[in-house]
């Protein structure tokens, strides 16, 4: 087992999927990721990006390989998940808002119930955490009142609620309408610009070229590529190029 | 204002329909010679008849006072003396021999009647019923759904079982079999059937309402640090309860309507009060109706309530 470096806030090595229905989705992927970094995950729909994402706060099994966050052996028996979840707040595609809670209610549920903090703490800190994602006015709104951009918006501030070290977004700006993109974008930006380390799949070019400080490529569950951004784009990788062909 | 006018037409064809069928139970039972008496049944419910205080043992009347509605009796053969404190009407005088039995004064006011009896043994026994059929319910719907497969199995086991045989042959198991093993009374192995049967049709609609909730809901709450257990709690079933509580309402007003198949065992419920009733009256069309809408009035207010809380949960929405 190689020595995991203190300056790496995650270290993947080696990870392998494999379904029970047989299908391989993670081929020996390994990753390290440095505390304040922004990766983002590029590749074609089915290359594993998302389930390579999901195994970081364990929603998804590994078959084989280890998971080091923060020094800590996720797949460690002794290893307390939910301890780890803590520490590490993921975004989702679907926004998965808790429906029968209001967006203050959404952000307060996790620490009043987990952290056992006070009704007030809880309450102030999530007025803070929606002001600071810009929803200070729709403290009171239930999600279903709430547009796609709102509502991505209140999911990344009940993360957040969770003052996790590590932030996971897997296609926070897929399901949304165009004109709602920028907003959730502006928030991760400003998250990114603060130093949370973040882990981003996304389909968003424009946001991989601004705010990474690199980029990897995936495609059919093999980490076929990693670059920083300014020179990524310009790579003559072909797999690479095949796939930016059909995006851009 | 056309369809306006339509809406007004069908309304007054439904209150007309009402109105023949109503006529027509009414000219059917003059066909068949039934003479309705309704004035019979009151009594059954609320009963206003004096009640009598009778003497508990042979004795002598020592004192009789009218003014403070108070009677002394003494026993013959020694100890306490019988004192009633208040009555309403004197049927003895100072010094009057009485025998064990006899009828020394009434006292009026009002009594709860069989049929009112019955009634709040039904509540009584489908309230009870109704609590641990809810708890029953909804450990096996978990326990359905569960990631071990023993506790997978003992739920499907118990809702195989118990949604194969018949309600009436579990209650006469519970009564005769489970009743006699853990020497139960009528009620408690009354109680018991209902739940047990309840819990299983219960447990299948809690499964269902938990797998209807989207897996993101389960993903979302573990990934801000909850365990599986406080998912569930603050973030699946209150999901799960609203979404369920239509098919939940049904199964709860089944219970109640259930509840008349423990007759059998002899609790004196809504329906064996109907049915002794029944045989003291001779009024079994009058009866039958009474029972009938005092069902409908358990019921009703049952679906009701869900309504209401329906409506109270549906602000997220």
């Amino acid at each position: 087992m190689t020595k995991v470096s203190s300056n790496s806030i995650i270290v993947a090595e080696n990870i392998e999927k494999i379904y029970p229905n047989n299908c391989h989705a993670l081929k020996n992927v390994s990753l390290e990721v440095k505390r304040g970094e922004v990766v983002v995950i590029i590749g074609p729909s089915g290359s594993g990006k998302s389930t390579f994402l999901r195994t970081l706060n364990q929603l998804e099994t590994i078959s084989d390989g280890t998971i080091h966050i923060d020094d800590i052996d996720l797949t460690a028996k002794s290893t307390n998940i939910n301890k780890m979840r803590e520490e590490v707040g993921m975004v989702f595609q679907s926004f998965n808002l808790f429906p029968h809670k209001t967006a203050l209610g959404n952000v307060m549920l996790s620490p009043l119930k987990v952290l056992k903090k006070s009704k007030a703490d809880a309450e102030k800190e999530a007025h803070e955490l929606l002001t600071k994602v810009g929803l200070a006015n729709r403290m009171n709104s239930y999600p279903s009142h709430l547009s796609g951009g709102q509502q991505q918006r209140v999911a990344i501030a009940r993360a957040l609620a969770m003052k996790p070290k590590i932030m996971l977004f897997d296609e926070p700006t897929s399901a949304l309408d165009p004109e709602m993109v920028g907003e959730v974008l502006d928030v991760m930006k400003s998250l990114a610009s603060d130093g949370m380390t973040m882990v981003v799949v996304t389909h968003e070019m424009g946001f991989a070229r601004e705010v990474a400080d690199r980029v990897v490529f995936m495609e059919d569950g093999e980490l076929v590529f990693e670059e920083q951004p300014d020179r990524f784009f310009d790579s003559p990788n072909p797999r690479l190029q095949r796939f930016l062909g059909q995006v851009l | 204002m056309k369809e306006q006018h339509n809406l007004l037409l069908w309304k007054a064809v439904f209150v007309l329909v009402l109105i023949g069928l109503g006529f027509g139970i009414y000219a059917s039972s003059k066909s068949i010679d039934y003479t309705w008496r309704w004035e019979r049944i009151p009594q059954y419910i609320i009963s206003v008849e004096p009640k009598d205080i009778r003497s508990p043992f042979d004795g002598t009347v020592q004192s009789v006072d009218i003014k403070n509605h108070s009677m002394v009796v003494l026993p013959d053969q020694g100890g306490n003396p019988f004192v009633i404190k208040k009555f309403d009407k004197a049927n003895v005088m100072s010094g009057d021999i009485v025998f064990e039995g006899d009828p020394l004064a009434q006292v009026n006011g009002w009594r709860v009647g069989p049929i009112l009896w019955g009634l709040i043994t039904t509540l009584k026994l489908s309230f009870v019923a109704l609590i641990f059929a809810m708890i029953i319910g909804l450990f096996t719907g978990l326990a359905r759904i569960s990631d071990n497969p023993a506790l997978r199995y003992f739920a499907i086991t118990y809702v195989e079982i118990i949604r194969g045989t018949p309600l009436l042959v579990q209650i006469f198991i519970f009564y005769f079999f489970i009743g006699t093993i853990l020497n139960l009374d009528r009620f408690t192995a009354g109680v018991a059937a209902l739940s047990v049967f309840t819990g299983a049709y219960i447990a299948e609609i809690i499964r269902s309402g938990i797998q209807s909730i989207h897996p993101g809901q389960m993903e979302a709450a573990r990934s801000v640090g909850m365990n599986y257990f406080q998912a569930m709690v603050y973030v699946i079933l209150p999901q799960a309860f609203k979404r369920t509580l239509p098919p939940l309402a049904g199964q709860l007003i089944n219970l109640i309507k259930d509840s008349s198949l423990v007759s059998v065992i002899s609790i004196t419920d809504l329906t064996k009060s109907g049915r002794e009733v029944v045989s003291s009256t001779f009024a079994p069309f009058e009866v039958w109706f009474t029972v009938a809408l005092m069902y409908l009035v358990l019921t009703g207010s049952l679906s009701w309530i869900i309504q209401k809380l329906e409506k109270r949960l549906s602000a997220s929405d």
